[in-house]
């Protein structure tokens, strides 16, 4: 039962408002190691919020954020990386003008070492061997000369993803993995995920739409709608919960695709 | 192709003393500082993708510092030159500091704020710059050895040209380069991979400060008399178009931008409205049709060419 | 300094302060107008002031215009001018490189292309002034005193804003250029056509720079650098926070009346230096301006 362990990853009365408008209300959330935990919810429901806001884009208003028990809510987003926390982006942020490889070395920012010779060093001999394995992992191989911006929109994903990686994260974010991919792309995306969370004891919280992706790599699964939790639990309870049904009216196929 | 262009950059550079006479020597000390300026101003706006318009302040402290230091207190003139780096360079940080708080729009106008500001404290504070008489500057001193003309400089110049060159190379490959250029690329997307946007910024402004500091270093190696007229919008103006000519982003481009528009600047100095026109129209026609500067724009002709 | 002085200091340097500002609010709001919608501090801004005043100057003094011919003939100058620049080579510019760095450098080609031209024909040459047309006779506003063209200046000024605010708020085309300030992107799906708007928007800032030109040449000496007073404009719209357009004539009239005031008080010289200064002190201390709203939250 993964909900006994300590929560790597606990939320604890968040609430975010921008102006007199509340995004998000008291809301909880306990990632347990080694897991995958979903966010899902209608559009507006305060999903991407929560997201920018454990990766400390946003500033909460109220409640606090443990990451391995240590409270984050005030560090900065500069400080997550360091920690073993890293995000994707739904839009794609990716450094455009470079290629895979160097966006995959920046991802690996703090672990270039300190030396001065390291410092200096163009292509840190002792991160070669990693990030090719990076690379073949995400199937970037036929790509690490290409300018990001080149690259096709399943790929530019996959690159986020593998920047990610680079940061030898402990818990990784996801911001919509899967949107726009086509299913093929999405299929791959499916068995990576599930991959690094069962081999490598990743542990990974991902706001996502695609609810086919949702429901076959979820361990737990949790439903924000109007900024305030509905319902929480593996993927078959939440999938029959009737809060969660009403509150897709209409997406029902969606839910169940 | 490279190896070529160094052989060549080689040939010139060492050649050029023994066949020409003073006033191409001149000319070429006055374009080497400006290549070490545009070095300094590629670091932050072309790896940092932040808007600098202050650097002919920069230029301006290190030549009255480097100055001031030689002709006053009679500094060896390598000491004089890094005097110089390092005054651009602490103004710099602290305008750096200030430009953490503001994004690109607002950069500009405060960085162009602090220049015009710059060329008035230039301009009034007559004990220490010579105001609006101007400053002379003492021969370059390095224990008996006096740099008298502009062939004596030259070695010099070039010297610390190549040094400078060498630097921003190194800073470009390593971690603190690939910060600027992820900084640049997208600030929300570094700081999540834990790179210290603010302060990258702050240091990519001291250090393209330094690289001004140093290049007002150099002038005061070949010239003996330095007027505030010369420190203003128009020179910050200058060194961006050299850039901007040469590609923004690229060192070759800096390079070849200062050298190649250096010279069609100096041809047209006989007619200084048409030097404006020529200014104003390269910015425009380059910025509609070669945002990427001449070098990538002939090369993508070139490319295009050869697969047709 | 004894009381009597300082009051009639602070009288001279208001009303005295109050029409410069009301030219410097005209410049902020044309530059402010173009910055809400393309998103670009045009540095030519300057320099379509000045080189509307030497059209003007031209017109009139070279050519013998008539005003009622001369002053409309300007503003159609420029406003063809900046709509066909805005058409021609941002568009482009845009379309090559869509970084606002590139724009932001193509503004700065075109104030020197400008500078250039003036100079080129000549004129630019030597210092010249502008005829009055109106009359320099004195009228006093208290204890301050000003001239009749000073009236003028500042009635016309305000008559400009008060057709800009109403342009803004009652017309569907100012109302066009709002949306695009405020989202491009939806304005666009409401049917609105952009290329158009942005043409108009600089068109418009152009007149008003222009009008602005007209009024306040005969107080100064013409010279090719006039357009330097922008900075002046740059600084009141820092103040008013860049995107506000009643923050631009606010900002504008701050620091008309605090250059009066610094150079009746302080010193002449001290005048060239304050707006730089100015613009530091508020973008280190409130980078917002003083009506600027909170800067935006990013969306990723």
């Amino acid at each position: 039962m993964p909900e006994l362990r300590t929560p790597l990853l606990s939320v604890e009365n968040l609430t975010i408002a921008f102006g007199g408008l509340v995004a998000v209300r008291d809301f909880s959330i306990a990632v347990a190691p080694g897991t995958i935990h979903a966010l899902i919810g209608p559009n507006g429901a305060g999903k991407s919020t929560t997201f920018n806001c454990i990766s400390r884009l946003y500033r909460p208003n109220a409640g606090r954020i443990l990451f391995d028990g240590q409270d984050i809510t005030r560090l900065p987003s500069s400080a997550m990386a360091g920690l073993g926390i890293a995000r994707s982006f739904q839009n794609l942020e990716l450094f455009n003008e470079l290629t895979v490889y160097e966006n995959i070395l920046i991802g690996a920012h703090c672990h270039c070492g300190a030396s001065l010779r390291d410092r200096l060093s163009a292509r840190p001999p002792h991160l070669a061997a990693e990030i090719d394995r990076i690379i073949e992992r995400t199937g970037l191989g036929a790509y690490r000369e290409t300018k990001a911006c080149n690259l096709d929109f399943g790929h530019q994903k996959l690159l986020e993803l593998a920047r990610a990686l680079a940061i030898r994260p402990r818990l990784l974010l996801l911001d919509e993995p899967a949107a726009g991919l086509r299913n093929r792309e999405i299929a791959i995306l499916d068995g990576l995920l599930t991959d690094l969370a069962r081999r490598d004891g990743l542990t990974i919280l991902l706001v996502e739409h695609v609810m086919q992706l949702v429901m076959s790599i979820s361990d737990r699964v949790t439903v924000l709608n109007f900024g305030t939790k509905i319902a929480e639990g593996t993927p078959q309870e939440v999938k029959s919960n009737p809060a969660v049904v009403e509150a897709y009216l209409g997406k029902e196929t969606a839910l169940h695709g | 192709m490279r190896f070529l262009a160094i052989a060549v950059a080689a040939a010139v550079l060492i050649a050029l003393p023994l066949v020409t006479t003073g006033y191409v020597v001149y000319l070429a000390n006055l374009l080497l500082t400006f290549t070490v300026l545009c070095l300094g101003m590629h670091i932050v706006i072309g790896e940092t993708g932040q808007f600098s318009l202050a650097h002919a302040a920069f230029y301006g402290i290190g030549i009255y510092a480097a100055g001031i230091a030689g002709t006053t207190f009679g500094t060896p003139f390598p000491v004089s030159i890094l005097i110089g780096g390092l005054a651009a360079s602490a103004i710099g940080f602290v305008i750096g500091m200030v430009a953490l708080r503001m994004r690109d729009i607002y950069l500009a106008l405060a960085t162009f704020a602090f220049g015009e500001a710059m060329q008035w404290v230039f301009l009034n504070w007559n004990a220490v710059t010579g105001g609006p008489n101007g400053l002379r500057i003492a021969p370059a001193r390095l224990f008996g050895l006096e740099l008298v003309t502009d062939k004596d400089a030259y070695p010099f110049v070039v010297a610390t040209a190549i040094a400078m060159l060498v630097l921003t190379v190194i800073v470009a490959r390593a971690r603190l380069g690939r910060s600027f250029r992820a900084v640049r690329e997208s600030e929300i997307a570094a700081q999540a991979m834990g790179v210290p946007v603010r302060r990258t910024k702050v240091v990519a402004f001291g250090i393209s400060a330094f690289f001004a500091g140093i290049a007002g270093g150099m002038f005061t190696l070949f010239s003996t008399y330095i007027h505030p007229d010369s420190l203003g919008f128009q020179t910050t103006i200058l060194v961006l178009t050299m850039v901007v000519v040469g590609g923004l982003g690229s060192i070759g481009g800096a390079v070849g931008g200062a050298i190649a528009f250096g010279l069609i600047s100096e041809l047209l100095r006989q007619a200084p409205s048409f030097q404006e026109i020529a200014y104003g129209a390269i910015l425009i026609v380059f910025m509609m049709y070669a945002p990427k500067g001449l070098f990538a724009f002939l090369a993508d002709r070139f490319r295009g060419a050869r697969h047709a | 300094m004894d009381k009597d002085l300082i009051l009639l200091f602070l009288q001279q340097g208001i009303v005295s302060g109050m029409v410069v500002g009301s030219v410097y609010a005209l410049l902020a709001l044309s530059i402010v107008m173009i910055f809400k919608t393309s998103e670009v501090p045009n540095f030519a801004q300057g320099e379509i002031f000045m080189a509307a005043g030497y059209c003007a100057l031209f017109l009139l003094v070279f050519q013998a215009t008539p005003v009622w011919l001369a002053v409309p003939l300007t503003l159609v100058v420029a406003f063809a001018g900046a709509a066909l620049f805005r058409r021609v080579v941002l568009t482009q510019v845009s379309r090559a490189s869509g970084s606002p760095v590139n724009l932001v450098i193509a503004t700065l080609g075109l104030s020197y292309v400008l500078k250039g031209l003036v100079r080129r024909t000549g004129f630019g040459d030597t210092p010249r002034s502008f005829p009055a047309l109106v009359s320099t006779d004195g009228v006093m506003i208290g204890q301050a005193s000003i001239t009749r063209l000073d009236v003028a200046i500042f009635l016309t000024a305000l008559a400009v804003m008060a057709f800009l605010f109403c342009l803004f708020a009652y017309t569907k085309v100012g109302r066009a250029m709002r949306a695009v300030g405020m989202n491009p992107k939806a304005a666009r799906l409401m049917g609105v056509d952009l290329q158009r708007i942005h043409m108009l928007v600089w068109g418009l800032s152009a007149v008003v720079s222009a009008i602005a030109a007209l009024l306040i040449s005969p107080k100064i000496l013409m010279t090719a650098e006039m357009g330097g007073i922008v900075t002046m404009a740059f600084a009141a719209a820092i103040v008013g926070g860049f995107t506000s357009l009643p923050g631009a004539v606010v900002g504008g009239f701050v620091i008309g009346i605090a250059e009066n005031l610094v150079g009746l008080f302080i010193s002449s010289r001290a005048i060239v230096v304050a707006p730089f200064v100015a613009i530091m002190l508020v973008l280190i201390v409130r980078p917002q301006g003083l009506f600027g709203g909170r800067v935006a939250i990013k969306k990723v």
